[in-house]
């Protein structure tokens, strides 16, 4: 937490600085001290100048020079988080995507079902009456076989008739010659 | 461990290090996001349900087909049926003139 305290205040002393030191280093260029000198025309005049310093044992330290802080960070830092946002919404909606088209086929697969169960009850009804009228239909059948058994019958007798005549055809043939 | 992290290295300012920061966070969080996708399996088990729901639609479209056809061949036979049952209501002077006929 010092150490980002440290750093907040280099930030804030750099942002600062650079008009102050430009200002400094025009002076001092214009006196044209030959000591400075060297130090002051290594710096760049865009880039604030190393801040020497003491620290508690006397010995002299310096900071780095840096860019000054840009003036829309606050818009950059909101664009960026709103990016991560749409894309992290983008990653999560590929998987809701995906239940969507199961929910939506499931949907058509059901009503599918649906009216093949309807079509079913029809068919099963249909043939539940078919059942029952053929049930009924039952003692007709009955007649029907019994019709053809006397068919049948009357057939037999027709050929036994039709045969007997035949014979008796003969008979009076032979009779008539005699 | 943050102050380790947030000093300023040799040849790196502040910014540089809070720009890596907040790009490596970015990327930490982005990682994060997708091994939580990857670990749900939740991509293949719902491609796997797609492709079976895929291989059973011709077996339903199928039985759809065949159920049409039977609801069609109930309704010729109750036709049938209709026509047997007028046709028997004969039957019963048929078998009088037979039992007159085998007398």
């Amino acid at each position: 937490m010092a150490a980002t305290g440290d750093d907040a205040a280099a930030m804030d002393s750099i942002s600062r600085a650079p008009a102050a030191h430009l200002a400094a280093l025009n002076a001092a260029a214009s006196l044209s001290c030959p000591a400075e000198a060297p130090e002051d025309v290594a710096e760049s005049p865009a880039v604030a100048p190393k801040k020497p310093s003491t620290n508690s044992d006397g010995v002299e330290t310096a900071e780095e020079a840096v860019e000054p802080a840009e003036s829309d960070i606050n818009e950059l830092c909101t664009d960026m988080f709103e990016k991560m946002s749409v894309f992290l919404q983008g990653e999560l909606t590929g998987t809701c995507e995906d239940y969507r088209l199961l929910e939506n086929m499931n949907k058509i697969t059901s009503l599918k079902y649906m009216e093949m169960k309807d079509i079913s009850i029809n068919i099963s009804r249909n043939l539940q009456d078919l059942n029952n009228k053929y049930v009924s239909l039952q003692p007709y059948l009955d007649q029907i076989n019994q019709i053809e058994e006397q068919v049948s019958s009357l057939e037999q007798a027709a050929y036994k008739l039709d045969a007997y005549s035949k014979k008796l055809e003969a008979r009076f043939k032979k009779l008539e010659k005699r | 461990m943050a102050s380790a992290e947030t000093q300023p290295r040799f040849g790196q300012s502040v910014k540089g290090l809070l720009s890596d920061k907040v790009g490596s966070c970015s990327g930490d969080v982005i990682a994060l996001t997708r091994q939580v996708l990857k670990g749900s399996r939740s991509q293949e088990l719902l491609g796997q349900a797609a492709r079976n729901m895929v291989i059973q639609e011709d077996a339903i479209l199928h039985s759809e087909d065949s159920l049409r056809k039977m609801s069609i061949i109930t309704t010729h036979l109750q036709y049938q049926q209709e026509a047997i049952q007028k046709n028997v209501e004969h039957s019963k002077n048929l078998q009088d003139q037979l039992r007159h006929l085998l007398k």
